[in-house]
Protein backbone atom coordinates (compact mmCIF):
# COMPACT_ATOMS: atom_id res chain seq x y z
CA UNK A 1 0.00 0.00 0.00
CA UNK A 2 1.27 3.40 -1.23
CA UNK A 3 1.02 6.11 1.06
CA UNK A 4 0.95 10.23 0.71
CA UNK A 5 4.19 9.99 2.32
CA UNK A 6 5.75 7.90 0.17
CA UNK A 7 4.45 9.67 -2.88
CA UNK A 8 5.61 12.80 -1.97
CA UNK A 9 9.22 12.06 -1.22
CA UNK A 10 9.47 10.40 -4.65
CA UNK A 11 8.08 13.18 -6.21
CA UNK A 12 10.59 15.53 -4.18
CA UNK A 13 13.48 13.43 -5.51
CA UNK A 14 12.18 12.58 -9.23
CA UNK A 15 11.75 16.44 -10.14
CA UNK A 16 14.02 18.19 -7.78
CA UNK A 17 12.11 19.50 -5.58
CA UNK A 18 15.02 20.76 -3.35
CA UNK A 19 13.68 22.70 -1.03
CA UNK A 20 10.48 21.87 -0.54
CA UNK A 21 9.62 19.36 2.76
CA UNK A 22 7.28 16.49 2.50
CA UNK A 23 5.03 18.17 5.01
CA UNK A 24 4.93 21.12 2.92
CA UNK A 25 2.75 19.15 0.09
CA UNK A 26 -0.88 19.20 1.87
CA UNK A 27 -2.31 15.72 0.91
CA UNK A 28 -5.07 17.96 -1.25
CA UNK A 29 -2.75 20.72 -2.84
CA UNK A 30 -2.90 20.82 -6.55
CA UNK A 31 -0.43 19.71 -8.14
CA UNK A 32 -0.37 21.55 -11.24
CA UNK A 33 -1.26 25.09 -12.02
CA UNK A 34 -0.80 28.30 -10.00
CA UNK A 35 -2.78 27.96 -6.97
CA UNK A 36 -0.67 24.68 -5.80
CA UNK A 37 2.57 22.81 -6.25
CA UNK A 38 2.62 25.11 -9.25
CA UNK A 39 4.53 22.11 -11.86
CA UNK A 40 4.10 21.93 -15.29
CA UNK A 41 3.49 19.42 -18.28
CA UNK A 42 7.33 18.46 -18.46
CA UNK A 43 6.70 17.62 -14.99
CA UNK A 44 4.06 15.57 -15.89
CA UNK A 45 5.74 13.92 -18.03
CA UNK A 46 8.31 12.84 -15.45
CA UNK A 47 5.53 11.99 -12.70
CA UNK A 48 4.64 9.27 -15.15
CA UNK A 49 7.99 7.92 -15.46
CA UNK A 50 8.30 8.13 -11.55
CA UNK A 51 4.87 6.06 -11.25
CA UNK A 52 5.81 3.16 -13.81
CA UNK A 53 9.71 2.91 -12.30
CA UNK A 54 9.09 3.39 -8.09
CA UNK A 55 5.40 1.87 -8.11
CA UNK A 56 5.73 -0.17 -11.26
CA UNK A 57 1.89 1.67 -12.51
CA UNK A 58 1.75 2.82 -16.06
CA UNK A 59 0.07 5.83 -17.41
CA UNK A 60 -1.77 5.84 -20.66
CA UNK A 61 -3.80 8.41 -21.05
CA UNK A 62 -3.55 12.15 -20.26
CA UNK A 63 -7.05 12.23 -19.81
CA UNK A 64 -6.75 10.40 -16.44
CA UNK A 65 -3.52 12.07 -15.58
CA UNK A 66 -5.82 15.64 -15.36
CA UNK A 67 -8.42 13.83 -13.08
CA UNK A 68 -6.86 11.56 -10.94
CA UNK A 69 -3.64 13.05 -10.91
CA UNK A 70 -4.49 16.22 -9.54
CA UNK A 71 -3.55 15.83 -5.56
CA UNK A 72 -1.35 13.58 -4.34
CA UNK A 73 -4.45 12.03 -2.51
CA UNK A 74 -5.78 11.01 -5.67
CA UNK A 75 -2.53 9.91 -7.18
CA UNK A 76 -1.68 7.55 -4.65
CA UNK A 77 -5.83 6.41 -5.06
CA UNK A 78 -4.77 6.00 -8.44
CA UNK A 79 -1.40 3.80 -7.83
CA UNK A 80 -2.97 1.83 -5.08
CA UNK A 81 -5.91 0.83 -7.15
CA UNK A 82 -3.91 -0.10 -10.47
CA UNK A 83 -1.21 -1.40 -8.66
CA UNK B 1 -5.22 19.78 -45.04
CA UNK B 2 -6.52 20.04 -41.36
CA UNK B 3 -6.25 19.94 -38.06
CA UNK B 4 -7.20 16.67 -36.25
CA UNK B 5 -8.53 17.92 -32.62
CA UNK B 6 -7.01 14.02 -30.35
CA UNK B 7 -8.62 15.30 -27.79
CA UNK B 8 -12.57 15.77 -28.97
CA UNK B 9 -11.55 13.45 -31.53
CA UNK B 10 -12.72 15.75 -34.53
CA UNK B 11 -11.95 17.62 -37.34
CA UNK B 12 -11.18 21.40 -36.61
CA UNK B 13 -11.12 24.14 -39.24
CA UNK B 14 -8.78 27.44 -39.73
CA UNK B 15 -10.53 30.03 -37.84
CA UNK B 16 -9.76 33.90 -36.29
CA UNK B 17 -9.70 33.05 -32.15
CA UNK B 18 -9.65 36.17 -30.57
CA UNK B 19 -8.11 34.83 -27.50
CA UNK B 20 -6.42 31.53 -28.64
CA UNK B 21 -5.36 29.48 -25.70
CA UNK B 22 -5.72 25.38 -26.53
CA UNK B 23 -3.32 24.31 -28.71
CA UNK B 24 -6.14 23.84 -31.08
CA UNK B 25 -7.33 27.32 -30.94
CA UNK B 26 -3.76 28.17 -31.66
CA UNK B 27 -3.09 26.81 -34.40
CA UNK B 28 -6.55 27.17 -35.94
CA UNK B 29 -5.58 31.00 -35.79
CA UNK B 30 -2.07 30.65 -37.01
CA UNK B 31 -3.36 28.84 -39.94
CA UNK B 32 -5.77 31.16 -40.45
CA UNK B 33 -3.45 33.96 -40.80
CA UNK B 34 -1.32 32.14 -42.46
CA UNK B 35 -3.74 31.29 -44.98
CA UNK B 36 -4.93 34.86 -45.52
CA UNK B 37 -1.95 36.49 -44.54
CA UNK B 38 -3.29 38.39 -41.70
CA UNK B 39 -0.69 39.51 -39.75
CA UNK B 40 -0.68 38.51 -35.79
CA UNK B 41 1.68 38.57 -33.08
CA UNK B 42 2.38 35.19 -31.51
CA UNK B 43 3.80 34.50 -28.13
CA UNK B 44 2.81 32.62 -25.23
CA UNK B 45 -0.28 35.19 -23.77
CA UNK B 46 0.37 33.04 -19.64
CA UNK B 47 3.49 34.38 -18.97
CA UNK B 48 2.44 38.36 -17.55
CA UNK B 49 5.59 39.78 -18.29
CA UNK B 50 5.56 39.36 -22.11
CA UNK B 51 2.19 40.05 -21.93
CA UNK B 52 2.67 43.28 -20.73
CA UNK B 53 5.53 43.77 -22.82
CA UNK B 54 3.70 43.72 -26.02
CA UNK B 55 0.89 45.64 -24.65
CA UNK B 56 3.44 48.54 -23.92
CA UNK B 57 3.93 48.78 -27.40
CA UNK B 58 0.43 48.72 -28.87
CA UNK B 59 -1.37 46.16 -31.46
CA UNK B 60 -1.23 48.85 -33.72
CA UNK B 61 2.55 49.72 -33.60
CA UNK B 62 3.65 46.40 -33.84
CA UNK B 63 1.89 45.73 -36.75
CA UNK B 64 3.82 46.04 -40.00
CA UNK B 65 3.14 46.13 -43.68
CA UNK B 66 4.04 42.72 -45.19
CA UNK B 67 5.10 40.88 -41.92
CA UNK B 68 3.11 37.28 -41.61
CA UNK B 69 4.07 36.94 -38.00
CA UNK B 70 5.48 38.58 -34.86
CA UNK B 71 7.20 36.05 -32.45
CA UNK B 72 8.86 36.98 -29.00
CA UNK B 73 12.35 35.61 -28.25
CA UNK B 74 14.55 36.42 -24.90
CA UNK B 75 16.80 39.00 -26.00
CA UNK B 76 20.23 38.47 -24.42
CA UNK B 77 19.95 42.00 -21.70
CA UNK B 78 16.70 40.34 -20.81
CA UNK B 79 14.02 42.15 -22.52
CA UNK B 80 12.07 40.28 -25.34
CA UNK B 81 13.02 40.75 -28.64
CA UNK B 82 10.18 40.60 -32.02
CA UNK B 83 11.20 39.44 -34.41
CA UNK B 84 9.62 39.87 -37.64
CA UNK B 85 8.67 37.14 -40.33
CA UNK B 86 7.39 36.88 -43.83
CA UNK B 87 4.93 34.67 -45.18
CA UNK B 88 7.88 33.49 -47.73
CA UNK B 89 10.72 33.13 -44.39
CA UNK B 90 8.35 30.45 -43.20
CA UNK B 91 7.21 29.23 -46.59
CA UNK B 92 10.52 28.61 -47.99
CA UNK B 93 11.56 27.19 -44.81
CA UNK B 94 9.25 24.46 -45.06
CA UNK B 95 10.34 23.51 -47.97
CA UNK B 96 14.03 23.06 -47.22
CA UNK B 97 12.92 21.20 -44.39
CA UNK B 98 10.53 19.05 -46.60
CA UNK B 99 13.52 18.21 -49.18
CA UNK B 100 15.42 16.67 -46.05
CA UNK B 101 12.68 14.35 -45.16
CA UNK B 102 14.19 10.45 -46.22
CA UNK B 103 12.77 10.26 -49.55
CA UNK B 104 11.81 6.69 -49.33
CA UNK B 105 9.34 7.00 -46.66
CA UNK B 106 5.48 8.84 -47.48
CA UNK B 107 4.37 10.73 -44.81
CA UNK B 108 -0.15 11.19 -44.14
CA UNK B 109 0.27 13.67 -41.03
CA UNK B 110 2.06 15.14 -38.71
CA UNK B 111 1.54 14.54 -34.89
CA UNK B 112 2.49 17.41 -32.87
CA UNK B 113 3.56 17.64 -29.05
CA UNK B 114 4.14 21.44 -29.06
CA UNK B 115 2.24 24.35 -28.64
CA UNK B 116 1.90 27.39 -31.17
CA UNK B 117 2.71 30.04 -29.30
CA UNK B 118 6.70 30.14 -30.93
CA UNK B 119 8.29 29.53 -34.17
CA UNK B 120 8.96 26.20 -33.88
CA UNK B 121 5.23 25.03 -33.26
CA UNK B 122 3.63 27.05 -36.35
CA UNK B 123 6.58 26.45 -38.09
CA UNK B 124 7.29 22.64 -38.30
CA UNK B 125 4.08 22.10 -36.71
CA UNK B 126 1.96 24.14 -38.62
CA UNK B 127 3.38 25.56 -41.95
CA UNK B 128 5.30 22.18 -42.84
CA UNK B 129 2.10 19.91 -42.42
CA UNK B 130 0.11 23.22 -44.50
CA UNK B 131 2.41 23.27 -47.25
CA UNK B 132 2.59 19.10 -47.39
CA UNK B 133 -1.13 19.32 -47.46
CA UNK B 134 -1.49 16.78 -45.02
CA UNK B 135 -3.20 16.51 -41.58
CA UNK B 136 -1.63 17.78 -38.49
CA UNK B 137 -2.97 15.84 -35.11
CA UNK B 138 -2.64 17.99 -31.89
CA UNK B 139 -3.34 17.18 -28.72
CA UNK B 140 -3.18 19.29 -25.66
CA UNK B 141 -0.98 17.06 -23.10
CA UNK B 142 0.94 14.12 -24.48
CA UNK B 143 2.34 11.30 -22.50
CA UNK B 144 5.20 9.16 -23.80
CA UNK B 145 2.96 6.33 -23.60
CA UNK B 146 0.39 7.77 -26.21
CA UNK B 147 3.18 9.49 -27.73
CA UNK B 148 4.47 5.79 -28.60
CA UNK B 149 0.98 4.45 -29.74
CA UNK B 150 0.82 7.32 -32.83
CA UNK B 151 4.08 6.84 -33.44
CA UNK B 152 3.64 3.29 -34.52
CA UNK B 153 1.14 4.63 -37.24
CA UNK B 154 2.75 4.12 -40.86
CA UNK B 155 3.66 7.64 -42.41
CA UNK B 156 3.65 9.58 -39.18
CA UNK B 157 6.14 12.93 -38.57
CA UNK B 158 6.31 13.54 -35.13
CA UNK B 159 7.11 17.02 -34.41
CA UNK B 160 8.45 16.95 -31.37
CA UNK B 161 11.03 17.92 -28.53
CA UNK B 162 14.05 16.45 -27.29
CA UNK B 163 12.42 15.65 -23.79
CA UNK B 164 10.03 13.37 -25.17
CA UNK B 165 12.63 11.23 -26.75
CA UNK B 166 14.60 10.99 -23.59
CA UNK B 167 11.25 10.13 -22.02
CA UNK B 168 10.56 7.67 -24.39
CA UNK B 169 14.15 5.77 -24.02
CA UNK B 170 13.03 5.54 -20.13
CA UNK B 171 9.96 4.06 -20.35
CA UNK B 172 11.57 1.53 -23.53
CA UNK B 173 8.43 0.36 -24.46
CA UNK B 174 8.21 -2.59 -26.44
CA UNK B 175 7.54 -1.84 -30.05
CA UNK B 176 9.04 -0.24 -33.18
CA UNK B 177 8.29 3.03 -35.02
CA UNK B 178 10.21 2.28 -38.10
CA UNK B 179 7.54 3.50 -40.18
CA UNK B 180 7.80 7.01 -38.33
CA UNK B 181 10.04 10.24 -38.45
CA UNK B 182 11.00 12.51 -35.74
CA UNK B 183 11.45 16.38 -35.67
CA UNK B 184 13.15 17.56 -32.60
CA UNK B 185 14.09 21.15 -31.75
CA UNK B 186 17.12 23.25 -31.45
CA UNK B 187 17.29 22.23 -27.18
CA UNK B 188 20.11 19.54 -26.76
CA UNK B 189 19.41 15.80 -27.04
CA UNK B 190 23.01 14.19 -26.94
CA UNK B 191 24.29 11.69 -29.34
CA UNK B 192 23.93 8.81 -26.91
CA UNK B 193 19.90 9.56 -25.99
CA UNK B 194 19.33 9.85 -30.33
CA UNK B 195 21.35 6.58 -30.87
CA UNK B 196 19.85 5.14 -27.96
CA UNK B 197 16.38 6.30 -29.66
CA UNK B 198 17.47 5.24 -32.85
CA UNK B 199 18.42 1.57 -31.80
CA UNK B 200 15.43 0.30 -29.71
CA UNK B 201 12.87 1.83 -31.64
CA UNK B 202 14.45 1.33 -35.01
CA UNK B 203 13.17 5.43 -35.77
CA UNK B 204 15.65 8.54 -36.78
CA UNK B 205 15.55 11.65 -35.26
CA UNK B 206 16.18 14.95 -37.04
CA UNK B 207 17.46 17.61 -34.93
CA UNK B 208 16.68 20.77 -36.40
CA UNK B 209 19.53 24.13 -35.29
CA UNK B 210 17.15 26.85 -35.55
CA UNK B 211 16.77 30.48 -33.50
CA UNK B 212 13.61 32.55 -33.59
CA UNK B 213 15.55 34.95 -35.88
CA UNK B 214 17.62 32.95 -38.47
CA UNK B 215 15.13 30.70 -39.03
CA UNK B 216 16.07 27.12 -39.45
CA UNK B 217 19.79 26.79 -40.07
CA UNK B 218 21.12 23.41 -40.14
CA UNK B 219 20.13 20.08 -39.03
CA UNK B 220 21.82 16.36 -37.81
CA UNK B 221 20.55 12.97 -37.97
CA UNK B 222 20.16 10.55 -35.09
CA UNK B 223 23.81 10.33 -33.43
CA UNK B 224 25.81 12.45 -36.19
CA UNK B 225 27.48 15.40 -34.63
CA UNK B 226 27.74 17.61 -37.65
CA UNK B 227 25.17 20.13 -38.34
CA UNK B 228 24.83 20.41 -42.42
CA UNK B 229 23.23 23.82 -43.52
CA UNK B 230 20.38 23.70 -45.19
CA UNK B 231 21.41 24.44 -49.03
CA UNK B 232 19.79 28.15 -49.37
CA UNK B 233 21.70 28.87 -46.19
CA UNK B 234 24.95 30.28 -46.20
CA UNK B 235 27.16 30.24 -43.27
CA UNK B 236 30.12 31.81 -41.63
CA UNK B 237 31.91 32.57 -38.73
CA UNK B 238 33.24 35.53 -36.74
CA UNK B 239 35.32 35.15 -33.76
CA UNK B 240 34.48 31.75 -33.68
CA UNK B 241 30.86 32.45 -33.36
CA UNK B 242 28.13 31.72 -36.50
CA UNK B 243 26.94 34.12 -39.04
CA UNK B 244 24.18 33.66 -40.87
CA UNK B 245 22.29 34.88 -44.87
CA UNK B 246 19.32 33.09 -45.70
CA UNK B 247 15.91 33.16 -46.90
CA UNK B 248 14.78 31.92 -43.55
CA UNK B 249 16.28 34.97 -41.53
CA UNK B 250 14.07 37.55 -39.83
CA UNK B 251 13.17 41.03 -42.08
CA UNK B 252 12.67 42.91 -39.10
CA UNK B 253 13.38 42.79 -35.19
CA UNK B 254 11.75 44.87 -32.08
CA UNK B 255 13.79 46.21 -29.11
CA UNK B 256 12.78 49.70 -28.05
CA UNK B 257 12.39 50.54 -31.94
CA UNK B 258 11.76 48.29 -34.95
CA UNK B 259 14.88 47.65 -37.03
CA UNK B 260 15.80 45.78 -40.63
CA UNK B 261 18.04 43.11 -40.20
CA UNK B 262 21.35 43.50 -41.55
CA UNK B 263 23.53 40.21 -43.31
CA UNK B 264 24.58 38.18 -42.66
CA UNK B 265 23.36 38.00 -38.86
CA UNK B 266 25.55 37.51 -35.68
CA UNK B 267 24.65 34.98 -33.51
CA UNK B 268 25.76 33.99 -30.41
CA UNK B 269 26.59 30.15 -31.01
CA UNK B 270 29.86 29.27 -30.95
CA UNK B 271 31.12 26.95 -33.98
CA UNK B 272 33.69 25.08 -35.49
CA UNK B 273 33.45 25.26 -39.21
CA UNK B 274 34.25 22.25 -41.20
CA UNK B 275 33.59 22.82 -44.45
CA UNK B 276 31.19 25.48 -47.05
CA UNK B 277 27.91 23.57 -45.44
CA UNK B 278 29.06 21.49 -42.15
CA UNK B 279 30.00 22.89 -38.91
CA UNK B 280 30.12 21.83 -35.01
CA UNK B 281 28.09 23.21 -32.77
CA UNK B 282 30.54 23.73 -29.50
CA UNK B 283 28.30 26.25 -27.36
CA UNK B 284 26.86 29.40 -26.70
CA UNK B 285 28.24 32.73 -25.93
CA UNK B 286 25.53 34.26 -24.06
CA UNK B 287 23.61 33.97 -21.22
CA UNK B 288 20.63 32.12 -21.91
CA UNK B 289 19.03 29.32 -20.40
CA UNK B 290 15.86 27.44 -21.78
CA UNK B 291 13.02 26.53 -19.71
CA UNK B 292 10.44 24.67 -21.31
CA UNK B 293 11.02 25.27 -24.68
CA UNK B 294 11.21 28.94 -24.07
CA UNK B 295 15.05 31.31 -24.32
CA UNK B 296 15.58 32.90 -21.06
CA UNK B 297 18.17 35.20 -20.30
CA UNK B 298 20.24 34.47 -17.23
CA UNK B 299 20.32 38.58 -17.01
CA UNK B 300 16.90 38.96 -16.88
CA UNK B 301 16.36 35.97 -13.70
CA UNK B 302 19.37 38.20 -12.02
CA UNK B 303 16.89 41.09 -12.09
CA UNK B 304 14.23 39.45 -10.67
CA UNK B 305 16.39 38.25 -7.65
CA UNK B 306 17.74 41.66 -7.19
CA UNK B 307 14.46 43.20 -6.29
CA UNK B 308 13.70 40.81 -3.81
CA UNK B 309 14.01 42.77 -0.25
CA UNK B 310 17.51 42.58 1.16
CA UNK B 311 19.33 41.38 -2.28
CA UNK B 312 22.26 43.19 -2.78
CA UNK B 313 23.59 41.27 -5.94
CA UNK B 314 22.25 37.90 -7.33
CA UNK B 315 24.67 35.77 -10.21
CA UNK B 316 22.68 32.74 -12.19
CA UNK B 317 24.55 30.23 -13.75
CA UNK B 318 23.13 27.65 -16.09
CA UNK B 319 23.61 23.96 -15.09
CA UNK B 320 23.40 21.24 -17.95
CA UNK B 321 21.97 17.95 -16.99
CA UNK B 322 21.69 15.63 -20.01
CA UNK B 323 20.02 12.59 -18.35
CA UNK B 324 17.40 14.57 -17.10
CA UNK B 325 14.16 15.52 -18.37
CA UNK B 326 14.91 18.91 -17.68
CA UNK B 327 18.28 19.71 -19.29
CA UNK B 328 19.12 22.85 -17.75
CA UNK B 329 18.74 23.75 -13.95
CA UNK B 330 19.67 27.60 -12.88
CA UNK B 331 22.24 27.75 -9.72
CA UNK B 332 21.23 31.07 -8.43
CA UNK B 333 23.51 32.64 -5.93
CA UNK B 334 22.82 35.34 -3.56
CA UNK B 335 24.43 38.04 -1.77
CA UNK B 336 22.15 39.80 0.90
CA UNK B 337 21.85 40.35 4.01
CA UNK B 338 18.80 38.16 4.87
CA UNK B 339 18.73 34.42 3.79
CA UNK B 340 15.97 34.54 0.81
CA UNK B 341 13.65 31.44 0.86
CA UNK B 342 12.90 29.34 -2.32
CA UNK B 343 9.24 30.37 -2.06
CA UNK B 344 9.77 34.33 -2.29
CA UNK B 345 11.51 33.67 -4.93
CA UNK B 346 9.54 31.10 -6.67
CA UNK B 347 6.56 34.13 -6.01
CA UNK B 348 8.77 36.81 -8.15
CA UNK B 349 9.68 34.70 -11.03
CA UNK B 350 5.79 33.75 -11.07
CA UNK B 351 4.97 37.33 -11.34
CA UNK B 352 7.09 37.70 -14.49
CA UNK B 353 7.01 34.03 -16.02
CA UNK B 354 3.42 32.63 -15.06
CA UNK B 355 3.12 29.36 -14.38
CA UNK B 356 6.14 28.35 -16.35
CA UNK B 357 8.21 25.83 -13.24
CA UNK B 358 11.68 27.27 -13.63
CA UNK B 359 13.93 24.48 -12.01
CA UNK B 360 16.49 26.16 -9.51
CA UNK B 361 18.89 25.55 -6.87
CA UNK B 362 19.49 28.60 -4.13
CA UNK B 363 22.66 29.46 -2.54
CA UNK B 364 22.59 31.86 -0.02
CA UNK B 365 25.58 33.55 2.15
CA UNK B 366 27.16 34.27 -1.16
CA UNK B 367 29.48 36.97 -2.27
CA UNK B 368 29.61 37.69 -5.86
CA UNK B 369 32.82 38.97 -7.00
CA UNK B 370 32.64 41.48 -9.83
CA UNK B 371 35.47 43.00 -12.47
CA UNK B 372 37.09 46.01 -12.00
CA UNK B 373 34.34 47.54 -14.18
CA UNK B 374 31.39 46.34 -12.17
CA UNK B 375 31.00 42.63 -13.82
CA UNK B 376 30.12 39.81 -11.99
CA UNK B 377 32.80 37.07 -12.31
CA UNK B 378 32.26 34.71 -9.78
CA UNK B 379 31.56 33.83 -6.28
CA UNK B 380 32.47 32.85 -3.15
CA UNK B 381 30.91 32.01 0.21
CA UNK B 382 30.93 34.67 2.91
CA UNK B 383 33.09 34.27 5.75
Amino acid sequence: MVTTEDLKMKLIDGLGLEDIEVAEIGDEMELFGDDGLGLDSVDAIEITLIVEKEFGVKIKDAGEQSGVFSTPNSLVAYINENK
Amino acid sequence: MRIYDMDTKQYVDFCKVENPITKVEQLSHALYCYENEVFDIIYDKAQPALRAHVKSFGEEFLKQDGMQFLYFTSGTTGTPTGVYKTKENSKKQAWALIDTLPKDMKFNRIVTTVPFVHIYGVDIGGVVAREMNIDVWVKENFLPEELAIEAQVEGTLIVTTPLFIKALNRVKKDVKFKNSYFLTSTAPLSTDDAKEFAGHYKSSVMQLFASTETGMMAYKVDDETVLRAYDCVEIGESDNMLNISSPFVAKRVLNKTIQDVKFPFQTEDIVEMLSEHKFKLLGRSSNLAKVAGKRISTLQIENIVESLENVECALVKVRKDEKALRDEVLDIYVESSVEIKSKDLKTALKKVFGSMHIVFKLYNNMLITKSSVGKKIGFKEKN
